[in-house]
């Protein structure tokens, strides 16, 4: 499974961009703000928050719209909106390319591209500056409890790899996604499928492994694995790697 | 007389307001001071009277429709909603891309055995799993099922009607598809309308009863008749208008979803030879149910903290409740929001069809577990008024 991939700032024009590639879906995004809101939208004592989803083909449908209104919830939980009032950030998020298993069916599931659209949101973010509360890491979780006993979780399942069976476990077993901030709280869940608390539990665990598990594994046993870093440990990096970039004026090596 | 005002007017009291001017004010204080009250005999109810765990019970109507197959009528507190079910015959013709599974040989015993139940039975849940998940496949691919949500009624004042359907009402409609899909809630095998496989011989000598599987099967199973294929499909419109909007949305809108389908019978339709086109039964005597999967009901449970405003995660542990089956004012002040679909129609626990939670991080895992009690428990609340209506 390739790993999950962002750069920051690929565009000159807008406040913030970055792309993210993640589940086979590769995922541009932008942010323009704090900006002049429309006086329809205006909140007095926070800012209103904005994201447009636009589908790889074609033009959105009612699935973006709910994509949207998800994202918003989120966002406007993690964005420091008060220290903003009266003005919007705007978010616009391109899909790029989808893996081939893609079903553009209005019924199919749009999980499988959350986790990728959540993460490139908040790279979006971090690249725009915007003050935010926390930080955010989001990941697909694939439970496929029914095509037999003993059958392992599978954190971030590779779509090209499972051909057209994730829309399968989704209907059998469970197909979650998690998002987790700083503290290590989960804070959106969306899952479907048809499973018992408990499988929910164990996704809920495995997730929380791979978004948040800077503190259980020491640097050491991460240089030896190699592959397996957890997603806040390859945000730091990326960030750090940014911050090198921007201070190299200062000539502090 | 200056002098006498003077004298009758009173003391200056603390500042207080009656009941509705705090709750426009400081909503936020006010549900808080309900639910907190100062004084330890009083109980901890909410603004509307309920304990913070309390459901509301569902009214609902079936069958107010006449012009449409199936209609449901649901009520809880202020919200009212209907939804209406009419089905639209699809000749199979006039798809492009049938799934492959779609052009094979059917057997219509077993399929009209099945389709004599109606209703939301459990018993009818199952079949070969595989099969099932084909079936549900080819159901998404000829995209059968379409729901339409309304909420330009006049609603409410947030809603102008006339306006074009709004993002809300857009992902409203969007999530009950997705589900309608996901918990295979209607049998693809309901919606096909059959006839026998062409053969030249057959036609000429076999007049229209032999066309009709009904009568193929329920006479003397004539040994001719080698197989059947698919002719038509029946498109089910599901559309869902608010009446009145005070909270609790989507579960209104899938339980009128849920209770419509119940409700539908589809005339009983045949492939007419002569006219070339698929005609239906007058006689609702043979009409039949869509013998529904099971019985999902989603259940919303919202997290009210005052203390945290608008920041995932405070420093310490505040004060926070959980309240089921919001109203529109309650929402107003839940930032974090769970809603779970849950169908215990199998007997024991419930199994879990959707969890969709968003806006914070106070529900971890020992309170996701409270949520899905509360979702058990208003799947029998609900299952209690459906189950009435079935009998």
């Amino acid at each position: 499974m390739p790993a999950p991939k962002t750069t920051l700032n690929p565009l000159r024009r807008p406040d913030g961009s970055a792309t993210h590639s993640q589940n086979g879906y590769t995922i541009i995004g932008a942010v323009n703000g704090p900006i002049e809101v429309q006086r329809r939208d205006e909140i007095p004592d926070e800012a209103a928050i904005e994201v447009n989803v636009r589908p790889a083909t074609g033009v959105g449908s009612p699935k973006e719209r709910r994509i949207e209104q998800v994202l918003t919830t989120l966002l406007r939980n993690i964005i420091l909106t008060h220290d903003y009032p009266r003005t919007l950030i705007q978010l616009t998020l391109q899909i790029l390319s989808t893996p081939s298993t893609h079903s553009t069916l209005p019924s199919a599931s749009s999980l499988p591209v959350l986790p990728a659209l959540i993460n490139t949101a908040y790279a979006t973010l971090l690249a725009g500056s915007i003050r935010l509360s926390t930080t955010l890491a989001a990941v697909l979780v694939a439970v496929p409890k029914r095509f037999g006993k003993g059958e392992a979780v599978i954190v971030d399942p590779d779509p090209e790899e499972g051909g057209s069976e994730l829309e399968a476990v989704a209907r059998k077993g469970g197909l979650h996604v998690f998002a987790f901030d700083g503290r290590g709280e989960a804070v959106l869940a969306e899952s479907e499928g048809d499973f018992g608390i408990e499988d929910w539990e164990e996704a809920c665990e495995a997730a929380r492994g791979v978004c948040c598990g800077l503190q259980d594994e020491s640097p050491d046993v991460m240089e030896v694995e190699g592959a397996k870093r957890s997603m806040v440990r390859g945000l730091r990096e990326l960030v750090k790697g940014e911050v090198e970039k921007e201070g190299r004026w200062r000539g502090e090596g | 007389m200056p002098a006498a005002t003077v004298t009758t007017s009173p003391t200056p009291t603390p500042l207080s307001f009656p009941a509705p001017i705090f709750a426009a004010l400081q909503p936020s204080s006010f549900l808080r001071a309900h639910l907190a009250p100062d004084s330890p005999s009083q109980p901890s109810l909410r603004a509307n009277g309920r304990r913070p765990s309390e459901f509301r019970k569902p009214n609902i109507n079936t069958g107010s429709l006449t012009h449409s197959h199936g209609s449901a009528v649901v009520r809880i507190g202020d919200t009212a909603v209907v939804a209406g079910v009419r089905g639209e015959i699809l000749l199979a013709d006039d798809i492009p891309n049938p799934p492959e599974r779609e052009k094979r040989d059917f057997d219509t015993n077993s399929t009209r055995q099945e389709s004599r139940g109606s209703g939301a039975d459990p018993s009818s849940k199952g079949g070969g799993d595989a099969d099932a998940d084909a079936e549900a496949d080819s159901l998404a691919h000829l995209q059968l099922l379409v729901p339409n949500l309304e909420l330009s009624t006049g609603c409410h004042p947030s809603h102008l009607p006339g306006s074009p359907p709004s993002s809300l009402a857009q992902s409203l409609a969007q999530r009950i598809l997705s589900l309608l899909h996901s918990t295979r809630l209607v049998p693809l095998q309901q919606l096909r309308i059959l006839r026998p496989r062409a053969r030249s011989s057959d036609l000429d000598d076999e007049g229209d009863e032999m066309l009709d599987p009904d009568a193929a099967v329920d006479g003397d199973g004539d040994g001719k008749v080698k197989g059947w294929e698919v002719v038509a499909y029946w498109t089910l419109y599901i559309d869902i208008l608010f009446i009145s909007l005070d909270g609790a949305v989507f579960d209104a809108a899938w339980g009128a979803v849920v209770a419509a389908l119940g409700d539908t019978r589809l005339p009983h339709a045949w492939w007419d030879a002569d006219r070339e086109c698929v005609l239906c039964e007058e006689d609702g005597a043979q009409a039949r149910g869509l013998g529904l999967r099971g019985c999902p009901v989603a259940a919303t449970v919202g997290v009210f903290a005052p203390g945290r405003r608008g920041v995932v995660g405070g420093e310490k542990e505040e004060e926070s409740w959980m309240l089921v089956d919001l109203d529109a004012f309650e929402e107003g002040l839940c930032r974090e929001v769970v809603t779970v679909v849950v169908d215990c129609s199998g007997g024991g626990n419930g199994r879990i069809h959707r969890v969709e939670k968003n806006g914070g991080g106070a529900v971890g895992m020992g309170r996701m577990r409270h949520v899905v009690r509360s979702g058990e428990e208003s799947w029998r609340n609900w299952a209690e008024v459906l189950g009435e209506l079935g009998s």
